[in-house]
């Protein structure tokens, strides 16, 4: 047995490491909340955020969310699913994760090329007569630059979940009468739910919070609850009203997590986004 | 010969978080140089014992000795007892080598040495030439070598085993048991070994400590033991056997199943409620005129070396028999035994008590 | 499973093409000569000789690299004294209370990151530059290596600790040479982990940097927003290289320890 206060020595840095970056924070964005630009305590933030300005960005954050989400999921389960039947799958697993260790902002950059009034799909469109049309600074460039960034880490816990799923099941299936689609429907699907809420966890709250995509992409046309909180702590300089958006990301955040968590706890869900 | 016990414990008892206590009030010794065996059903505290004697664990109360010291608080690092463990407990990140060497080099012994002595080690285990694998390319058998190379290459005073047999077959088990017998005896050094198989036990022990829910029932020699098990549980544990009340009548008369029988046993109270142990293989069949128990045979297995009887006499108690000879199920027979065979164990009676009475009237048996 | 039909396979290559097609369409570019992302003219290097050239851009990917292994190695190093003292916890309660304090940092959005951090810097004190992004990077570090270490641990039998005792190794002996050696492949993947987050994070050091320090994303991030400028092609070229290179260092390693190349456990 190892001594007692050897073991308490690992807890002190790591118990600092807490309560200065995970304890305080929330608490200071909390207390941040309560006061207005000029430093005076008051709920106006939150009234504020209850006016109908703030209830629209709210929902217009979410319903983008939501659609990148829905789309990611669509791209990305059938994705998964292929990849596990393909011969070397580690490896091409391996080359669908590369892109996402290419520097976000770069990839985002190269929309702006490829997107631009001169870019190859307004070349595309030149060509087969449709004529050059604004795509950059869309909902649709935006929609479709956010499924490419979420993409791989949606696969990932979706690929670990069918992977891990023991083919025999699925020979059972067969063989107790079931079609490849009843088989899926009934069987793999509703077996590799864990690996999906996984994928909606690392993709849709990192979708509320988007606000470098939102500015370099959508041209500030889409504005999401990461794109006001920017707007608030950089630009505007009100801290107060920022932090008060903030509050209400962690709820909701908590609030998806409570939905999607999962019994099992696995290390399925190291999936951050930028 | 009053040789100094190289283990003692003295009224030792182990409770976890106060309330469940594993082992009550346990005494004990084992001297230098023998196989010693801890038998006993799953949860009875046999591996809590190891534990206590390596060190992992305190005792909550009581004192263990080593050659006389007490060596309640002293840490594992520090004994010379050395643990032979149920998953062997090799290390995945070392190879063969690595792992024999493992506690010289902790000892910073120069690499000649080490060399020399992890080689006699492995050769011990006729595991010479395997010094460059990982534990992962050796089989179940062979890990369990490496696991007792890895134990007394640190020249151990003791050898802790706790049941490093379970995992093998029934093959590689038995092989196994003749090799670690062998190598204890080549060694000449204490092994304590844990088991809750009782053939295992009987084959391999110099002596066998039966326990039962923590603590030590009987303790004794296998012969001992299993002819003379000191209650039910015992007698039950250790092998088959026929247990029927009875009642004695007077020394050397013993009542049961109907019938009244000469036997051995002596210096019990007069009509004193006993019970009566009769081993399988101690019943011979015979005509119904000449048997002792008069029996009907419900039904009959073939076990290789025997056939295994079920009986029952007319008080509806089962009779079990090893037999070489065949009967007919259905057929009515007698059953002989000599008085010998049959043990009579007093309820609850204490292992001291017991000894006294079985020293009382088998001395002079045994002064030859 | 059934065999992969046609259509399945178009499926994955049309997956595959569209995540590639960005990244090859901007190292296509970096050679234009033409010093725009539409029209192709001629061969050239220079782009990439502008890029050596920057004394500045130079200055901040070197201080990106510096920020991304201090931080990696400073958070690895609590991160596994993190998941050693988990495991030591007798107290279910509390275990599970700083379990779940660890995941906050690893769910949460990277604006609230940066945003809190912000607060704290200012709230205590901290002179937002160097300092501050590179406390910012262990911070939201540790939580992974945390995460990639502490199964590992957990795995580990009881048993081995028991042995390693018994064979006279001290309670030092016993983390340096049976511990550490067995989480090690753990410890690598955090390490590596903590080191691409690093390397890939622009929200939080946006936040928390100051005038006079960029990183890399933050830089990339202020000249996209001037427009297009081939010099950033370069760079993407550049770091593609490196990236595939870091991969294969890493998988060439992972092969060694055996644990599969995406970091997460089967
Ligand atoms: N750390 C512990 N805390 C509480 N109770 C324990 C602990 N360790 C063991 N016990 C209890 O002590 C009793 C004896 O355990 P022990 O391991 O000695 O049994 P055993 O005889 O070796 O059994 P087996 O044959 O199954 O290995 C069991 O009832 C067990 O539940
Ligand atoms: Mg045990």
């Amino acid at each position: 047995m190892q001594n007692k206060s050897t073991k308490a020595l690992y807890l002190i840095p790591y118990g600092a490491w807490i309560l200065l970056f995970v304890v305080a924070p929330i608490a200071l964005v909390v207390y941040y909340s309560l006061f207005d630009i000029h430093g005076d305590f008051t709920f106006s933030n939150y009234k504020a955020f209850f006016s109908s300005v703030y209830l629209e960005l709210t929902l217009s954050s979410f319903w983008y969310a939501f659609l990148i989400t829905l789309f990611s999921l669509l791209i990305s389960y059938p994705t998964a699913y292929f990849l596990t039947k393909t011969k070397h799958k580690q490896l091409w697993l391996l080359l669908i994760i590369i892109p996402s260790w290419i520097n976000l902002l770069l990839k985002t950059y190269a929309f702006i090329g490829i997107f631009g009034q001169y870019g190859p799909i307004n070349a595309f469109f030149a060509a087969i007569g449709i004529g050059s049309t604004q795509l950059l600074f869309t909902d649709f460039s935006f929609i479709f630059v956010s499924v490419y960034i979420f993409i791989p880490f949606m696969i990932l816990p979706i690929f670990n979940a069918i992977d891990r799923l023991n083919p025999a099941l699925i020979d059972a299936s067969r063989d107790l009468g079931a079609s490849p689609w009843t088989t899926f429907r009934r069987v793999i699907l509703p077996l590799t739910m864990n690996g999906v809420k996984s994928g909606i966890q690392v993709t849709f709250i990192p979708a509320l919070s988007l606000f470098m995509i939102t500015r370099l992409i959508a041209g500030n046309k889409v504005i999401t609850l990461g794109t006001a909180i920017e707007q608030q702590f950089l630009v505007t300089q009100n801290w107060g009203m920022g932090s008060t958006i903030a509050v209400f990301l962690i709820l909701f955040m908590f609030i998806i997590m409570l939905f999607t968590g999962q019994k099992e706890k696995g290390g399925a869900s190291v999936g951050k986004t930028k | 010969m009053t040789q100094q016990p190289i283990i003692r414990f003295d009224n030792v008892s182990k409770r976890y978080n106060d309330d469940t206590t594993v082992l009550s009030n346990i005494s004990f010794e084992m001297e230098r140089g023998k196989f010693y065996t801890l038998l006993g059903p799953s949860g009875c505290g046999k591996t809590t014992i190891l534990r206590l004697i390596a060190g992992f664990i305190e005792p909550s109360s009581g004192e263990i000795q080593f050659n006389g010291k007490k060596i309640n608080e002293v840490p594992p690092n520090e004994r010379q007892v050395n643990t032979v463990f149920q998953d062997y407990a090799l290390f995945p990140h070392l190879n063969v080598f690595e792992n024999v060497a493992f506690g010289l080099r902790i000892k910073k012994i120069k690499q000649a040495e080490v060399k020399r002595r992890v080689e006699e080690a492995l050769r011990f285990v006729n595991l010479q030439g395997y010094e460059n694998r990982e534990i992962s390319e050796m089989s179940g058998g062979q890990r369990q070598r490496v696991a007792i190379a890895r134990a007394i290459v640190n020249d151990p005073e003791i050898i802790l085993l706790d049941e490093p047999l379970s995992a093998l077959d029934l093959k590689l088990r038995t092989e196994m048991q003749y090799e670690l017998r062998e190598l204890q005896q080549r060694l000449g050094k204490t092994f304590i070994f844990v088991t809750h198989d009782q053939e295992e036990a009987l084959a391999m022990s110099d002596e066998i400590f039966v326990m039962n829910a923590g603590e030590i029932v009987q303790s004794g020699t296998p012969i001992d033991i299993y002819d003379e098990p000191i209650n039910r549980f015992v007698a039950d544990f250790i092998g088959e056997s026929n247990i029927v009340d009875g009642v004695m009548i007077r020394d050397h008369l013993v009542r049961f199943a109907g019938k009244e029988f000469e036997c051995v046993d002596a210096g019990l109270d007069t009509n004193e409620k006993i019970e009566v142990v009769i081993r399988p293989e101690d019943l011979e069949i015979t005509s119904p005129e000449r048997g002792k128990l008069i029996v009907t045979v419900d039904t009959q297995l073939f076990r290789g070396v025997h056939y295994e009887l079920s009986t029952y006499d007319r008080d509806g108690n089962e009779w079990l028999v090893h037999s070489t000879r065949k009967a007919q199920v259905g057929d009515e027979i007698g059953l002989d035994f000599d008085p010998e065979a049959i043990h009579v164990m007093r309820l609850n009676e204490s292992e001291e008590d017991f000894d006294r009475r079985l020293e009382s009237y088998e001395v002079p048996d045994h002064a030859e | 499973m059934g065999k992969q039909s046609n259509a399945q396979k178009l499926f994955l290559a049309l997956v595959f093409i569209i995540l590639y097609a960005p990244i090859f369409f901007l190292i296509f570019y970096s050679f234009n000569s033409n010093g725009t992302m539409s029209s192709f003219e001629s061969f050239t290097w220079e782009h990439y000789a502008a890029v050596f050239d920057d004394t500045r851009l130079i200055m901040i990917v070197l201080n990106t690299v510096i920020v991304a292994l201090l931080s990696a190695l400073i958070s690895t190093a609590i991160g596994v004294l993190g998941a050693l003292a988990i495991v030591y916890l007798k107290n279910r309660k509390l275990r599970n209370t700083l379990l779940s304090l660890n995941n906050v940092l690893i769910v949460s959005p990277d604006v609230i990151i940066g945003a809190s951090f912000l607060i704290l810097f200012t709230a205590v004190g901290v002179r937002l530059g160097f300092a501050s992004v590179l406390i910012s990077h262990i911070a939201f570090s540790v939580p992974i290596v945390v995460l990639m270490v502490l199964p590992k641990l957990l795995e580990m039998s009881d048993s081995l600790i028991d042995a390693a005792r018994d064979l006279g190794a001290s309670g030092r002996d016993v983390l340096t040479r049976v511990i550490i050696p067995y989480i090690k492949p753990g410890i690598f993947a955090g390490f590596f982990l903590a080191l691409t987050y690093s390397l890939d994070d622009f929200a939080v050091t946006f936040f928390v940097t100051g005038n006079g320090f960029s990183t890399l994303s933050v830089e990339i991030y202020s000249m996209a927003r001037a427009g297009i400028s081939l010099t950033i092609n370069a760079l993407s070229g550049l770091i593609f290289i490196v990236t595939i290179g870091l991969v294969l260092v890493y998988y060439a390693l992972n092969r060694r320890n055996r644990t599969p190349v995406t970091g997460v456990k089967k």
